[in-house]
């Protein structure tokens, strides 16, 4: 009797072990948006409660954050027994890993509020989340007291030029070095990202990806890639040696807020850090002169998509949702006042109050853009193959031609 | 039925449980890990890996960046091996002294092992960044305040084995401590009689006797050096850049690291599988070899 209890329990268990993997009963109104922002994840669950009172709808959002742990969160969430309705890809990239997964949209309102939709072979593929953009930040009051003009700054020889002047003020300004720019080992996307991204699309028009397409078969367009080496060389040389080798974000942008630089490499995702450092002083975009010739645009984009996956039920639902979002005052209201981001769409009067974030917008009104292409490299391309050679030319390991030489041999390693 | 028959049931019974988990989260993922290494599998869902055969692993010993950093791992294990075990020895001698307060010393020098190693890397780095140029500042020693550390590649490697050091060799000291508290203190204070000196008592009776800590410390250790991940994740994040045959590399991206980026960052999943298994085959091997060796060294009493 005892034995066949003993029997019973452990077959018990098996069927329970076994019966745990089967999968539960979705439910089937509910749309689940999975999405990497962390920092917005309180005011887009805020936005989805209200989403529901205004439609009866339920959203549910879940998020995880950084960049790279939401891609293996992300297959983790496809391997489980709920499938988010609605996910996030970044470019192309994101783009081929999911390609078996992905909805077009066809015909939704937003598409025509927006230039910056994520398309691929014409079919409308990503909802851009924000726009994001970067140039040479630089602060009004200490580039008036050098007395640069920042209309001025289109090309490499007006930087080079302004960049001796200011460089031999100082003391007065009261700065440690011209830039603040970064290339050390925590700072990888500054360079193999952002700064490489002015080889592939300044000077170009919006959407050209000639040289985006010649590296990914793995040609490199030495004419422009020299060009190119001169823009860097000149942004090392004016940098402060300990942000520039071993500096992490924080003292990249501490640098910039405090005033010890006139300029910054980065973009108007630095708002929220220098409003709660209590950064007041004016600020504003200059373009970046990556190549030869004069440059009059800043990279503006859009840094993640929100696609819908072909395999929800809930697709009609989705797309409702971010309709939603895009034309209803109380999406606008979230996206710019709420979540502090610069909406894609043109519908929307709300302007950000963050200094960066509202010139962007200006840029953006007068639709004066670079191409964002740096998502659209292979992976790991960007941070992980080119950027240790901008650290090593910074460090003074290897001198331009070896930059030259080994960014061109690690393009041509793509084919 | 008859008794053997039933006994036989009865243990398989009981090991079933244990059996059936070890299987499913050991065994069968390791075999479908080295399946997947020999695959172009990317890990989206929906996709079917296509049969590569050995071209993973080919490929990884003709990259420069695995082969550095294979080198770059035994380099760094090897030194934290050393650096811990005599520390932690170090301080196991010193706290089994008939000293003050020294249950105070046996927990201060453990409390570094209970600081996850993402918070110390951090806090390491804020030392290599901020401390030492101040101290180098207050000193008035221009080279030390003006030194940026974390952009050398072998000052980083020190810096990554002095962290290591600093978080594991109170852990590794506790396991000295229970060893010489076993040491027979007859032999001891017959050798005083006899009239030998502290380094012939070490030599002939203490370091014999605590033989199979040794076994065990020197293969912590070494496994732990070897599969160094988030001190490494904190502190340098991989970096700096170290120049090797002529190309670009990054010095403290050790196995571990290089690994997970070869998977995560560059999205070849099956190539990092075949790197993992490779890494497991070695530190096997090289465990194993250490446990043997160490094994003919104990005795017993």
């Amino acid at each position: 009797m005892k034995r066949n209890l003993v029997f019973l329990l452990i077959l018990a268990l098996l069927v329970a072990m076994i019966g745990g993997c089967s999968k539960p009963a979705t439910q089937d109104e509910t749309v689940v948006i999975y999405q990497n922002k962390v920092e917005i994840h309180e005011q887009l669950t805020a936005f989805a409660a209200a989403y529901k009172e205004a439609t009866g709808k339920e959203v549910i959002v879940k998020t995880s954050g950084g960049d790279s742990p939401y891609a293996e969160a992300l297959r983790a969430e496809f391997q489980s027994d709920r499938q988010p309705d609605i996910f996030v890809i970044e470019g192309m990239g994101g783009y081929n890993t999911w390609e078996s997964k992905l909805q077009p949209y066809e015909g939704d309102e937003w598409i025509d509020l927006t230039t910056l939709e994520f398309i691929v072979d014409g079919k409308v593929i990503g909802f851009p989340v924000a726009v994001e953009a970067w140039g040479m930040a630089y602060n009004k009051d200490l580039l008036e007291q050098a007395g640069v003009d920042p209309s001025t700054l289109t090309s490499q020889e007006a930087y080079r030029a302004a960049f001796e002047k200011i460089d031999g003020m100082k003391d007065e300004l009261g700065i440690s070095s011209v830039v603040a720019m970064a290339a050390g080992p925590d700072m990888r996307w500054v360079t193999g990202l952002h700064n490489f991204n002015g080889y592939l699309s300044a000077g170009l028009p919006y959407g050209d990806t000639t040289v985006l397409d010649k590296l990914n078969n793995g040609e490199a367009d030495m004419q422009r890639l020299t060009e190119y080496a001169d823009w860097v060389e000149l942004l090392f040389e004016y940098a402060d040696r300990t942000v520039l080798l071993t500096g992490n974000y924080d003292s990249q942008v501490s640098q910039f807020g405090t005033g010890k630089a006139v300029f910054i490499h980065q973009g108007n995702w630095i708002d929220p850090w220098l409003q709660s450092n209590n950064v007041t002083f004016p600020m504003a975009f200059a373009p970046h002169a990556s190549v030869k010739g004069t440059h009059d645009k800043i990279f503006i984009g859009a840094p993640s998509f929100y696609v819908i996956n072909n395999e929800s039920k809930n697709q009609e639902a989705a797309r409702n949702f971010l309709n939603f979002m895009a034309t209803d005052p109380a999406g606008h209201n979230y996206m710019v006042t709420e979540a502090n981001m610069v909406p894609a769409f043109t519908n929307v009067t709300l302007t950000p109050t963050a200094p960066l974030s509202a010139n962007v917008t200006e840029w953006l009104a007068k639709d004066l853009k670079y191409t964002w292409l740096q998502n659209d490299m292979p992976d790991g391309f960007g941070m992980g193959t080119i950027a240790p050679i901008y650290e090593a030319f910074a460090k003074g390991d290897i001198d331009k031609a070896q930059f030259i030489e080994q960014l061109a041999a690690k393009i041509e390693e793509i084919k | 039925m008859n008794k053997r028959i039933k006994d036989n049931m009865v243990f398989w019974l009981f090991l079933t449980p244990a059996l059936f988990s070890f299987l499913v989260v050991v065994i069968i993922p390791f075999f479908m890990g080295l399946y997947y290494s020999m695959t172009d599998w990317t890990a989206v869902a929906g996709l079917q890996p296509n049969w590569v055969g050995f071209e993973n692993y080919k490929a990884m010993f003709s990259n420069l960046a695995f082969r550095y950093s294979f080198l770059r791992t035994f380099l760094f294990s090897i030194i934290s091996v050393i650096s811990i075990n005599l520390i932690a020895l170090f301080f196991a001698f010193l706290v089994t002294r008939e000293i003050r307060f020294r249950n105070f010393y046996r927990a201060g020098f453990f409390i570094p092992n209970l600081i996850g190693g993402l918070v110390l890397g951090y806090i390491w780095q804020f030392i290599f960044k901020e401390v030492v140029p101040a101290i180098g500042g207050m000193l008035g020693i221009s080279y030390i305040e003006n030194l940026l550390l974390l952009a050398d590649p072998n000052l980083t490697l020190f810096g990554l084995i002095m962290a290591f050091t600093w978080q594991y060799a109170g852990y590794i000291m506790m396991i000295y401590v229970a060893a010489l508290l076993n040491v027979p203190q007859e032999l001891l204070e017959a050798s005083d009689i006899d009239g030998a000196n502290f380094w012939q008592k070490l030599r002939n009776i203490t370091i014999p006797m605590i033989a199979q800590a040794f076994t065990i410390t020197s293969f912590l250790t070494l496994v732990n050096s070897f599969k160094q991940y988030d001190i490494i994740v904190a502190l340098t994040s991989g970096g700096p850049t170290d120049i090797y045959k002529g190309q670009v590399v990054n010095s403290t991206e050790l196995l571990a690291v290089h690994i997970y980026n070869i998977a995560f960052k560059y999205n070849r999943m099956a190539e990092g599988q075949a790197r993992a298994i490779v890494f497991f085959l070695v530190l096997s091997v090289v465990s194993i070899a250490q446990v043997y060796y160490n094994k003919q060294k104990e005795i017993e009493m």
